[in-house]
Formats: C-alpha cells, structure tokens, sequence
C-alpha cells in the first residue's frame, strides 16, 4: 500500500551553545492514508522534534522525510499543526480565526474556500458563535474551532500536539471524541503526539512507541479496536492488555 | 441599560442593596475628603495658623486663577503647555512605538543596541537640558523635545518586552500556515501587544506633562511651568499654587482619556 507519510532513516541534532544534541537517531516509520497514529514516548525524547520536521519547521541533519512521495519543504503548506493550547486570537471573532490562514495566503476572497468554511462551521455546531469572541466560547469548543481553522486550509496530514492536555478530565474525554469524529469524518489522516496512553489506545490505529533520547522507534502496535469511538474503545475488554503492553515498552 | 422587572430573592436585594450603598458612601467620603482638606486650609490660613504668603489659601487661589483669566494671558499659558504636551506625548509614542518594532524585526540590531538602551534609559534627561537649549533654541520647541526624550526610550522598551514576550506556539502557528514576517507583526505581534500598549499611553501622559514643565523651567516665555517659575521669582506664591492646580485638573482629564482604553484591552 503507498503511504502518506515516510520518515526514512531521519537524524536530528541540536546545536545549543554547549554542546550538540542528538534528539532523533535513525527515527524511520511510514503512515497509511486516513489513518490515525500515535506517538508516545518517555517525556524529553524528542516527539515535537519529530512534528516539528513533519510540518517543515526544522530540517532534518541527515535522511529524508517524505509526504506523498515528496520530501516536506520549509513550512510545507501539506501539513495542518495543532498545538497543545487553541492559540485562538482573543482580538478576532470565532469567524475571523477560523479565516486566518486563507487571510495569510491571499485567499480571504476565494468564494469556494469560504463556502468550505462556513460549512465546516454549520456541520460541527459552532454556526451560531460565528460572530463571539473565543472568551465566550467553552474550552472544548475552542478546541474545535482551533482544528476547523487548521482544516480550512485543507491539509494533507494535520498534526497534533497534545491538543488535550489544557483541557480539564471530563471535557478531554468530549474534546476528544468530537476532535476524532471530525478527523474521519473529513477523511484527514492524523498523526497525534501525547503522553497518555489511554488517549493514544483509544484513538488510533496505530501507536508507534519510541525509545528515551536520542530516539528511534522502539515498536509499533497495530490496535484492533473496531468501536466507533474513543470514548466506546475505552470500554474494549482488550484496551486493558494494550494498556500494558505499551507501559511495559515505555519502561 | 433596561430595567429589568425579574424578581430578585431576598438575599439577592439585599446583597444589590449593600453594593450600592457600599458605593455611595466610597463617592460620599472622596467628598468629604476633599472638602475637609480645603476647609481647613482655608480655616487655618484665615486664622494665621498658617501663614497665607508661603501657604496661599483655596480662596486666594481662586481668586488667583479669575485675576489671571483677565489679565495674565492664563489661556495662553494653558494652550502652550496643553499644546507642547499634546504634540510630545504624539511623537514621543510614535517614535518609541517604531523602535520597538525596528528592535523586534532585527534580533542583530537589538543585541547591538540593547546596552546603549539602558544607559539612555538610566541617563537623567534633565541633564541634557543646557544642551537642547543650544541645539534647538529655546521656548516651544525644546520643551517638546525634553518631551519626547523623557518618554522616548521607556515606550521602546515597555513596547519591545511586550512584542518579545508574545507565546512561540503562536508565532508557531503563524509559521505553519504560512505566515510572512509583516503578516506576524501586524496580524498577532500588534494586536497581542494592544494592553501593553494603552498601558504604555498612560505612562507617557504623566511622563510627557515631567517633560513639559521642567522644560518650561528649563527655558519659556509661556506655558504654566513658566507661570510656576514667574510666581516663584516675583514672590508670589498664590500664582505658583494657581498654577499648580490647573496642571493637576488638565493633567487628570488626559488622563481619564486615555486610561478607557486599558480597560478596554485588558480583559
């Protein structure tokens, strides 16, 4: 099957003004078109160095990292970045958030895109907050306009670093689920970093584990799970033996 | 705002009741304040407890200001220094505004300049007074530019920490979706920065009036730093009080203009 995503034998290091940092060693994985991977990994070993390359931010020391067959170019215009906080403009109403990368690429005008975004907005319930500023919003709300700003742009592969980990308990479990309907719902793959391996567990198809710095890929588990949510793969009889399987590789 | 005709419960009136009457009393007593701190003055001079000369009194300085008003050109005095505090705070704004954001563009030119900063920004700019008066003559102008070097250099650096201090992730953000270097200054450094902003405009109002005065000390033929100095030097104090309370009421009501913005911004 061809994939989306190739990282082929990537190393990275840090210059930092004592020494040089070797954050990723020989990292090589590949991901399907409209899957969902996760990454974990022991904290420090590099996870948003390896979102950081993905999206074109950083460029790799030595390897190759492809996308659609096509190496990523600086800030590839291929990848959708969402990051741990919403980072929605307090001064912009929900709309004009929503509207910020077609603004910064000239297309504020385009009547398609605009359409497009409109209808992403009346498909997930936030229609009628179109006019509010973020302040008024909840935060499982501005979670999901901060994705629908990222998908208006229509992405090839959108990247998540930890979008959850701001949220209180009870709301993540929400966020999530909606985040994750979204996702398939538009057919975009993903590739997800966390640290909480149930968040992983109940979100992908595949969770791919790396080893502490400089980090390669220690394994990769294909999950079975077929429920409709992640919210409903929680209740898996086997999510507890997964659960173990990638703590036991963590340690 | 409509009233509304929802039924409160019992504790709720009374808890609306106590926030009123809590104000009423805060507004009652700046009142009484006010009027006791004149009161007594007045008493104490019109006893001769206090001597009027050195201590002037709320009436004479009343009268004072009506004098003035008919023969002393007060309005001229008002105007010029209204006028060169307006018009130094403008540019002083303008100018540090614009080094800030030259600063923030170039982390090359930041590093090299930020020591000669801070020297500006702990050199006493009265210092530089005899050398304006050379530079630009005196009067009008070099109290502007007294002005503008009191405010300049602590609106560039209040401006600058606000633009650095603006979070990574959304310049971040900005970078991912193809944001140019203008783009991130105008569309998030900027208006991140806007509470930072009305609180650097509220500063240099008081600054700016600093800069006024000692520059009207400095070197004026108008203007009520001027007015301050005439009275001191002609003994007459009443004129120098006069003028004092003037400064305070202008200074306040630029004030009061500017600081709606803080609470606009600051949310």
């Amino acid at each position: 099957m061809k994939m989306l995503l190739e990282f082929k034998n990537v190393n990275y290091f840090y210059q930092t003004k004592e020494n040089e940092i070797n954050a990723l060693d020989g990292v090589n994985f590949s991901i399907e078109h409209e899957s969902f991977t996760s990454l974990v990994g022991p904290s420090g070993c590099g996870k948003t160095t390896i979102l950081s390359l993905t999206a074109g931010l950083l460029t790799p020391s030595s390897g190759e990292i492809l996308l659609d067959d096509k190496p990523i170019e600086k800030n590839d215009s291929r990848i959708g970045y969402m990051f741990q906080r919403d980072h929605l403009f307090e001064w912009r109403t929900i709309w004009q958030n929503i509207i910020l990368g077609l603004e910064l690429q000239k297309m504020k005008k385009d009547p398609k895109k605009l359409a497009f975004a409109e209808e992403l907005l009346k498909k997930y319930d936030l229609y009628n907050f179109k006019n509010k500023k973020p302040r008024q919003l909840s935060g499982g709300m501005r979670q999901r306009v901060a994705l629908i700003r990222t998908l208006v742009l229509e992405p090839a592969l959108l990247l998540l670093d930890e979008p959850f980990s701001a949220l209180d308990f009870q709301t993540r479990l929400k966020v999530c689920d909606d985040v994750y309907e979204i996702i398939k719902s538009e057919k975009k793959t993903a590739l997800l970093v966390t640290h909480d391996i149930s968040e992983a567990l109940s979100m992908s198809d595949k969770v791919i584990i790396l080893t502490k710095r400089p980090a390669s890929v220690k394994t990769e588990i294909k999950l079975p799970f077929t429920e409709a949510s992640p919210l409903a793969k929680r209740e898996d009889k086997e999510f507890g033996n997964y659960f173990d399987m990638i703590w036991r590789n963590l340690t | 705002m409509k009233k509304r005709t929802v039924n409160y419960s019992k504790a709720r009136k009374l808890y609306l009741k106590r926030q009123r009457n809590d104000k009423i009393l805060v507004i009652f007593f700046q009142i009484a304040v006010i009027v006791a701190f004149l009161g007594i003055w007045e008493l104490l001079a019109y006893t001769g407890a206090l001597d009027p000369f050195f201590f002037s009194s709320p009436s004479r300085i009343a009268v004072t200001i009506v004098d003035l008003a008919k023969t002393g050109n007060l309005f001229l005095h008002i105007w010029t220094s209204l006028y060169e505090t307006i018009i130094g705070f403008v540019l002083a704004t303008a100018i540090g505004y614009i080094l800030a954001i030259i600063l923030w563009w170039s982390e090359k030119v930041r590093r090299v300049l930020e020591p000669y900063l801070i020297i500006l920004n702990s050199l006493p700019k009265i210092a530089l007074g005899p050398m304006i008066i050379f530079w630009v003559g005196s009067g009008t102008g070099a109290t502007i530019v007294m002005c503008i070097l009191i405010c300049v250099i602590i609106t560039t650096i209040s401006m600058l920490n606000a633009f650095i201090s603006c979070d990574n992730d959304k310049i971040l953000l900005m970078k991912s979706m193809h944001a140019k270097k203008y783009q991130i200054l105008f569309k998030l450094i900027i208006p991140n920065s806007l509470p930072e902003f009305a609180t650097a405009l509220k500063i240099n109002v008081g600054m700016s009036w600093v800069g006024t005065i000692m520059g009207e000390y400095l070197s004026s033929r108008a203007g009520l730093g001027y007015l301050i100095n005439y009275g001191s030097q002609i003994l007459k104090l009443d004129i120098v009080m006069a003028s004092i309370v003037i400064l305070c009421i202008l200074a306040s009501g630029m004030y009061f203009l500017v600081s709606p913005l803080e609470k606009r911004y600051k949310k």
